[in-house]
């Protein structure tokens, strides 16, 4: 059985709440946030209140649910904005709208989940609103596919009295380094690597998370592997952490 | 048996543990016998360890405190008061 290497085109997500307000800055973002929260709060007391229309698992208020996953949120906020302010309002709109979501959540138990799902769709919508097309796939990205940073590295051998070459060159690498390099990868190939690695998400649950397709999940990772080898070489190269004979 | 491409286009997903059980075995028949690819799992496992170990960013404390005081809100301090 073949993993389906052709990708498709990101067709959107399911559904989408509209959020022009929350570009115009942080503080309105936070001031709307706030309203909405004390909306929440009294909705909830009025539900089981009156109707006590209640779900058979008990639901754990949004507050709860945020504040368990803020860190490793902020941490994939960051990720995929690669800068801290870009990262902090969309912190801000993913909490906003998975606020407003919130009720309409069926699954409690996968509400890790859904809070990067709701992540992810914000990262998207604010890439599209500064004219960057997340979902595709840039056509020359087979030429990517080709480099092998494992050949390379033996090839171009970096560290001439090395016998351990490709872990020297890995341990080059700081996590402002990484970092780095997640920023110069297209997000359409850097989101699979950092919800499978990073985040912890099984494939499976990453292609949920992404809207894709499992194959094209796959296929994706697999590029984007690719992509971040390539971008670690040429990190490694443009700072001079290696000594090459000739440079690309 | 699928070729070396085909075995290092499965590496990372084989590495987390998410193909179905076919394409796994056929990927360990090829590394059975291939030893540059097996080379190339061992470097994808460093690889791949090497990321999933970066630490995510810490929350500038300011932050944290703005949306933890909002998401833990008590008494409503008039937010719509202008």
């Amino acid at each position: 059985m073949d993993i389906p290497i052709e990708d498709r085109e990101y067709s959107g997500p399911a559904h989408r709440l509209p959020l022009d307000d929350a570009l115009s800055g942080p503080f309105d973002v936070i001031e709307e946030l706030s309203t909405l929260m004390i909306d929440a709060a009294e909705g909830t007391n009025q539900t089981t209140g009156a109707a006590g229309i209640t779900s058979t698992t008990a639901r754990r208020p949004f507050a709860d649910v945020a504040r368990n996953n803020l860190d490793r949120l902020y941490g994939y906020c960051v990720h995929l904005s690669g800068d801290r302010m870009d990262a902090e309002d969309l912190l801000q709109d993913t909490l906003i709208r998975a606020m407003r979501a919130y009720d309409g959540l069926r699954d409690q138990a996968a509400v890790k989940t859904w809070l990067f799902t709701v992540a992810t769709n914000c990262a998207r919508d604010r890439w599209r609103a500064r004219g960057r097309e997340p979902g595709t796939v840039p056509l020359d990205a087979s030429d990517a596919d080709e480099f092998s940073l494992f050949a390379t590295i033996a090839i171009e051998d970096p560290f001439p009295y090395s016998d351990a070459l490709h872990l020297d060159f890995l341990r080059l690498f700081e996590d402002e380094d990484i970092q780095a390099v997640f920023t110069t990868m297209t997000p359409a190939f850097c989101g699979p690597i950092l919800l499978t690695t990073i985040h912890g998400f099984s494939c499976k649950e990453a292609a949920g998370i992404l809207e894709i397709p499992l194959g094209t999940l796959l296929s994706r990772l697999h590029r984007g592997r690719k992509q971040l080898e390539r971008g670690l070489w040429e990190y490694a190269v443009r700072r001079h952490l290696v000594t090459v004979s000739e440079e690309p | 048996m699928i070729d070396c491409p085909e075995a290092v286009r499965r590496m990372w997903a084989y590495l987390g543990a998410a193909l179905e059980p076919a394409p796994t075995s056929e990927l360990e028949v090829h590394l059975s016998v291939c030893k540059r690819c097996c080379g190339e799992l061992e470097f994808s496992r460093e690889l791949r360890g090497l990321v999933a170990a970066t630490t995510t960013p810490v929350m500038p404390e300011e932050l944290r405190s703005r949306v933890e005081h909002l998401l833990g809100i008590g008494p409503p301090e008039s937010p719509t008061d202008d």
